[in-house]
């Protein structure tokens, strides 16, 4: 059936998936650290927190939106959790830390659609207000953990993969399966025709910022636990790194689309990336350049490709447009 | 006569895209002060003729000539130097900029480095006197009516001495009025010397102020003649190379009353006090210029507006419509003006875009869960009934022609098994072959008991297809036609307030005298 849906897909999967494949070659002729099976495990472990969030942030983007305050909100609900655990347990802390998160991407769905604030300032704004809150909760000092190591089990092994793994399951099941997942696409897609045709998109907004949150919340548990730590100035530019995973792998900006695989490749290749440069012992200001040029490069590709499919849609009217520029 | 009459050749002109030939050993020549009418389904291959006579595309073989010379365009500039200026339907027009900045830009009178304001301002004023535009060059081009955009667009063209001003669908996005003005002005063009390629989907324009007329069809040159010569029968028939199905409206026999209105305003007096009743199998339709109420009306009915007091009862039962969801539960589909912003999704597939207004009605046993096989099986059941044309379900909608957009659209309402479907401007954008489709189409819903209400901005549209029609002027409803009494003059008549007579020919020749 979507032989066309499918093989559309792959293209775009396609540019990431050898790249990373190349990269991956690379390094491992280069330095034989980075084919150990705790090297991989490393580097699946650091993929699957950017991962997380970036899945949420694949549906924000499918939705026609952006959330730029999922570091605060990680920050946020690291915070809560750590604190709250030598209260209340592990396991509620840890659905209290989600929770948080959900709340905060709701707000920001809520300033979105009631106050019609467009998500990129809206979200800016949280990004803000998330991390100053974070910081008061702490009182700008370091939450730690002694001694509670069962919550270490949230970063440990091959949890944050199987997590990642089920979460892209159940995006992708719900982007392709369900009339929610049809209801953000044609949100992202169109807005104004969605509410014509009856979709609620002011709760399918709300539902897809609660979500955002919530996975930013799960990335941010799981850096904490990576070090037992709770601090307010965790995961700082973890939004770059998310929308940068979710163009890496394919998604347009422009809504109406999503890649849930793509930004699974995306986050690995990244990783491997960081892990593989770390190994050659390169300067993490290099990483940052590193990773700039890559983001460079996909987005050029990506509307390189998307210009060519354009020109090949509708020569005309595309002729028309460049005429009237 | 000293110089020839031949401004503008173009001889055996070739331009091959990969996979396609746009334009396939076409002539075409325009003579000087003439309207020559440029006319053909989309795809003809007017759009790659207009932007290689701009400069915009190379042609891949053949010549173009300007009295009597071969010419090469390489690229815009050229062929404005050459004297041809192009309007195209999307306007270049920078929103934020006076008119006479909009007119000027790129060519703004200078003293030293600064421009040259008064002198821009004045000239500029000039070019507008002879437009009979009555609007300040400082005005800001986004305070305009989008017919004064249009004109502001021929002054610019003008005021680069234009010899040929070539306007693609200069009236597609005008009312009623403004395509009268626009018409004198082309006609007025023409007597003072300036050459006009009028391209345009909409004969009865054609046929009111060309001198001669060509039709183009699959990128080929199909005829050439004088305007007396032909009909626009022959025309049509020429454009899509067949004769089209009967277009005359068929005797309808409606139902039962299945929605009445009540005295109903819509957002606090936009319209105010408007009843009627619409019956199972005929077409109603709503009749007035921009600005007089009608689609507010038709906005109000689907839940888009705030029907503010009266009543709509829905099979004798009254009925709230606070929400387009509202609408679409009780069983009133809507087919919007402007598919693009308001119907389409175009990131999404066919099948998407059909069924996403249904989707509460094909779920699986579980809740929420779509059912792919039933979702494809309803796309090819409407790519029958509707012969909308797309090799797969899976295709996105945006590659797809006008006409088969709108039938996505319609066939979307359909799929909400709806009773009572609103039609905005059903075949706006879209081509004559596809325009007779859509009729043929409406025709069968109305046949098999559908209740439609209808708002066009095309009278030949509206007398096609209404049984009966009320017309509307200023937010109030003025006049309730019906039968053959829905004739163009009496709906223009009401409409505009005047007793004036629609031929838009008398007009523009009077604006033309008046010059």
């Amino acid at each position: 059936m979507e032989t066309r849906r499918a093989r559309l897909a792959w293209l775009r999967l396609s540019p990431v998936g050898v790249t990373l494949l190349v990269v991956g070659a690379v390094f491992a002729v280069l330095t034989p650290a980075f084919l150990t099976l705790n090297n991989l495990l490393n580097v699946c472990t650091s993929a699957s927190v950017v991962a997380i969030v970036g899945l949420g942030m694949t549906l924000a983007i499918a939705s026609g939106n952006f959330d730029l305050s999922v570091g605060s909100t990680a920050a946020f609900a690291g915070c809560i959790t750590m604190s709250m655990v030598p209260q209340i347990g592990v396991m509620p802390a840890i659905a209290l830390g989600i929770a948080t998160g959900a709340l905060v991407g709701w707000v920001n769905g809520l300033i979105v659609t009631e106050l019609r604030v467009p998500a990129f300032i809206a979200t800016l704004g949280m990004l803000t207000i998330v991390r100053g809150a974070a910081l008061i909760y702490t009182r700008g000092r370091d939450i730690y953990l002694f001694g509670k190591t069962d919550y270490k089990i949230l970063s440990t092994g091959i949890t944050p993969a199987l997590l990642a793994l089920a979460i892209a399951l159940f995006f992708g099941f719900l982007l392709k399966h369900t009339r929610f997942g049809r209801h953000i696409l044609a949100t992202g897609s169109n807005l104004a025709s969605a509410r014509r045709v009856g979709v609620r998109t002011t709760y399918v907004l709300w539902s897809v910022f609660a979500i955002v949150g919530a996975t930013a919340a799960l990335s941010g548990l799981i850096l904490s636990a990576q070090v037992l730590t709770g601090n307010g100035r965790l995961a700082t530019g973890l939004e770059l790194s998310a929308i940068a995973v979710v163009v890496l792998g394919g998604t347009p900006l422009t809504g109406g689309q999503a890649s849930v695989p793509g930004t699974l490749f995306g986050s690995l290749l990244v990783a491997v990336i960081n892990n593989g440069l770390n190994l050659l012992n390169v300067s993490i200001f290099y990483q940052n350049v590193t990773l700039g040029l890559l983001l460079l490069g996909a987005l050029s590709l990506a509307t390189g490709w998307t210009s060519k499919f354009g020109r090949m849609v509708s020569k005309e009217s595309k002729e028309r447009n460049k005429q009237a520029v | 006569m000293s110089e020839p009459p031949l401004l503008l050749e173009v001889r055996n002109l070739t331009r091959r895209f990969p996979g396609v030939v746009a334009l396939d050993d076409v002539n075409f020549d325009v003579l000087r002060s003439e309207v020559h009418a440029l006319v053909g389904e989309n795809g003809a291959g007017k759009s790659t003729l207009i932007n290689i006579l701009a400069g915009v595309l190379q042609p891949s073989d053949g010549r173009i000539l300007v009295d009597g010379a071969p010419v090469v365009f390489s690229d815009p500039l050229g062929s404005q130097r050459c004297g041809i200026s192009v309007i195209f339907q999307e306007f270049s027009l920078l929103p934020h900029l006076s008119v006479a900045e909009n007119v000027f830009v790129t060519r703004e009178p200078r003293r030293g480095p600064l421009i040259d304001w008064e002198t821009m301002n004045r000239n500029t004023a000039d070019i507008l006197h002879t437009l009979n535009l009555d609007i300040e060059p400082s005005t800001p081009v986004s305070k305009l009516s989008v017919g004064q955009q249009q004109l502001v667009e021929i002054a610019r063209a003008l005021s680069t001495k234009a010899r040929v001003i070539i306007m693609d669908e200069p009236t597609a996005a005008l009312n009623e009025r403004e395509v009268v003005c626009l018409l004198g002005i082309v006609r007025s063009l023409a007597s003072s010397g300036v050459s006009v390629i009028y391209v345009s989907h909409r004969l009865t324009e054609v046929f009111s102020i060309a001198d001669r007329v060509t039709v183009f069809r699959d990128g080929r040159h199909i005829s050439t003649s004088p305007r007396n010569a032909v009909t626009e029968q022959q025309v049509v028939a020429a454009m899509v190379g067949r004769k089209l199905a009967n277009l005359q409206r068929p005797v309808r026999t409606p139902g039962e009353v299945i929605l009445e209105a009540r005295d109903l305003t819509v957002d606090h007096g936009v319209v105010r006090n408007v009843s009627f009743s619409l019956r199972c199998g005929e077409v109603l339709a709503f009749a007035g210029l921009m600005g007089s109420g009608c689609s507010e009306l038709m906005e109000g009915l689907f839940g888009l507006r705030k029907i503010t007091s009266g009543t709509v009862t829905l099979d004798g039962k009254p009925l709230q419509i606070n929400h387009p969801r509202a609408a679409i539960r009780a069983g009133i589909g809507f087919v919007p003006e402007d598919r693009k912003t308001n119907g389409l999704f175009s990131d999404l597939a066919v099948t998407e875009n059909l069924t996403i207004g249904a989707l509460p009605r094909w779920l699986k046993s579980i809740p929420a869960f779509l059912d792919p096989a039933r979702e494809r099986q309803v796309a090819l059941e409407y790519k029958r009934q509707l012969n909308i044309r797309f090799s797969r379900p899976e295709q996105r909608v945006s590659g797809l022609s006008g006409g088969n957009q709108q039938k996505i659209i319609l066939g979307r309402a359909l799929a909400e098994n709806c009773r009572i479907l609103l039609l905005e401007e059903p075949t706006r954008g879209v081509d004559v072959g596809a325009k007779a489709e859509i009729y043929t189409l409406i025709d069968g819903l109305v046949a098999k008991g559908i209740a439609i209400l209808l708002q066009t901005s095309e009278l030949p549209e509206l007398i096609r297809l209404a049984d009966r029609c009320i017309v509307f002027a200023a937010g109030e409803a003025r006049a309730e036609l019906s039968g053959n009494d829905v004739t163009q003059e009496a709906v223009m008549e009401v409409a505009t307030g005047l007793s004036h007579r629609v031929a838009i020919r008398d007009q523009a020749l009077e604006v033309t005298n008046g010059d």
